[in-house]
């Protein structure tokens, strides 16, 4: 069992339960165990939060990397913006002295010390990584295949990107989480400006709905022009967006989308057999029916 | 001072081509250089930021307009700018930059500094708020405590929420630099 510190961040728990409960069940059958991280706090939020003061962004990010420290684990998470603010933070601490130093003179307020002793990683790159899990076991630990189902998969921006500051090797056109969705049987579609933003980071969001949404919108119509079934991403925000993001679309443009969006984890978990009510995909803005309708 | 040419003649030349104006503060290319940890003087104005930038089609936010005003240390017309809250941190103008500027972090140094002047839209105060007081910026609510409960898991997750003895700790950070204390101050002022 490879165990991981599992950090949940905040659209999960509070709005797609569904999602952490999919991760730790998941996971459980790939040989991964999720560990409870106590009192961990919102990453805090790399756009909304860094932007105001990055030092706070850095301090309180590395509070929430302390606390993993001391169980001696790496931490896991599921979501994009925590990737960017525990993983980014993490390796900055551990690669910039004076940056260090600051940010432990704070912690030491809180009887708090960062050491740089563990690392971060997001529960999609351990999937994919053959030496934890790969895309064999995924296929393994299937017992409903999403066959005659298309997928469009959406990496979101923060997993990937700035591509320097990240362990992957491709943010252009990468293939891997592709080949995590072919794995539970679904074909995974390719479509116009794949590794376009949902629109929602950096605050837009909040600041101007209409602007973000304007970019989701013309994310939604690539996909559709591909023919997907649904949507899947690695990111509870991107998710938030797609998802309510739809309903907001009709009220605001009068566009009206049916796209299903399923976390990755939440897809994985129809395929290994957990039913829509043990994901709660009744909190869903967007009806999964039809594409429950096509595997169930 | 503007670094010049160490021949005499050449610098008489070229003297009225370097670009001077009352608002211009070099001091601003500094701070913005050391907050963002990158190097947007390196920039040449290729634009291949903007043609990347998803929120360049849908506005008048340009990027490369941005990473300009920091070289020529137009603070004021920088930070006032509502553009400036427009970048959705998508970070593909960084990873395509050619001279290896980083113009996402360039914007989130320039919004920090954007805060030390008052300016901040409200949604951004408002996370700040929810943060201080739950440890969360989307907080668990009635509805979803209840989703909870039916898959298994507890009403609240175990952070902050379960163990608000964590609180005080993620307070006292914040207290640290003023940053709950500056949000009360701002939204209370826009409310009359």
């Amino acid at each position: 069992m490879h165990q991981y510190a599992f950090f949940l961040g905040c659209i999960a728990p509070n709005r797609y339960p569904g999602c952490e409960a999919a991760a730790i069940k998941t996971s459980e059958k790939l040989g991964i165990e999720l560990l409870p991280l106590k009192g961990a706090s919102c990453c805090p939020a790399p756009g909304a939060f860094g932007a105001v003061d990055l030092n706070v962004w850095y301090a309180m990010a590395a509070r929430n990397i302390v606390l993993a420290e001391q169980m001696n684990k790496d931490i896991a998470l599921i979501c994009n913006g925590c990737y960017k603010s525990i993983y980014e933070v993490n390796e900055r601490l551990k690669h910039d002295d004076e940056l260090r130093d600051g940010v432990n003179e704070v912690l030491a307020e809180i009887d708090m010390e960062y050491k740089g002793s563990i690392d971060v990683y997001h529960l999609a790159e351990i999937y994919a990584d053959k030496k934890v899990c790969g895309p064999d076991k995924i296929r393994e630990s299937v017992v409903r295949p999403l066959d005659g189902t298309k997928v469009a998969v959406h990496y979101g921006c923060h997993l990937l990107k700035p591509i320097k500051e990240r362990r992957f090797t491709d943010a252009e056109n990468p293939m891997w989480m592709e080949e995590l969705v072919a794995a539970l049987g679904a074909e995974p579609v390719q479509y116009r400006n794949k590794m376009e933003c949902c629109g929602a980071g950096g605050g837009v969001r909040g600041f101007d709905l209409a602007h973000s949404l304007d970019i989701t919108n013309e994310k939604l119509t690539n996909i559709n022009e591909a023919g997907a079934d649904a949507i899947t991403e690695v990111c509870p925000f991107c998710q938030l967006q797609f998802d309510r993001g739809q309903i907001e679309i009709g009220e605001k443009f009068g566009i009206e989308w049916h796209i299903p969006v399923l976390h990755y984890n939440e897809l994985l978990g129809l395929a290994q057999g957990m039913s829509p009510q043990e994901l709660a995909l009744d909190l869903h803005a967007i009806d999964c029916k039809p594409f429950l309708d096509k595997i169930l | 001072m503007v670094k010049g040419y160490s021949d005499p003649a050449m610098e008489e030349k070229f003297q009225d081509r370097y670009f001077h104006t009352t608002d211009s503060n070099p001091e601003f290319l500094k701070d913005v250089e050391k907050l963002s940890r990158s190097i947007p003087h390196m920039c040449f104005q290729c634009g291949t930021c903007t043609g990347s930038c998803p929120s360049a089609p849908r506005s008048s936010y340009r990027i490369r307009k941005f990473v300009r005003r920091a070289v020529l240390g137009l603070e004021k017309e920088a930070l006032t700018d509502p553009d400036l809250w427009l970048c959705t941190t998508c970070y593909s103008c960084t990873d395509r930059c050619p001279r290896d500027i980083a113009p996402t972090d360039v914007i989130m140094a320039m919004r920090n500094l954007a805060f030390k002047w008052d300016i901040v839209p409200r949604n951004f105060l408002k996370t700040i708020q929810l943060i201080y007081k739950t440890g969360h910026g989307v907080p668990n609510n009635d509805v979803n405590r209840a989703a909870r409960l039916k898959l298994g898991l507890e009403a609240e997750p175990e952070t902050t929420h379960k163990y608000p003895e964590y609180l005080p700790g993620i307070r006292k950070i914040m207290d640290h630099y003023h940053m709950k204390e500056i949000a009360d101050r701002i939204l209370s002022e826009g409310e009359h």
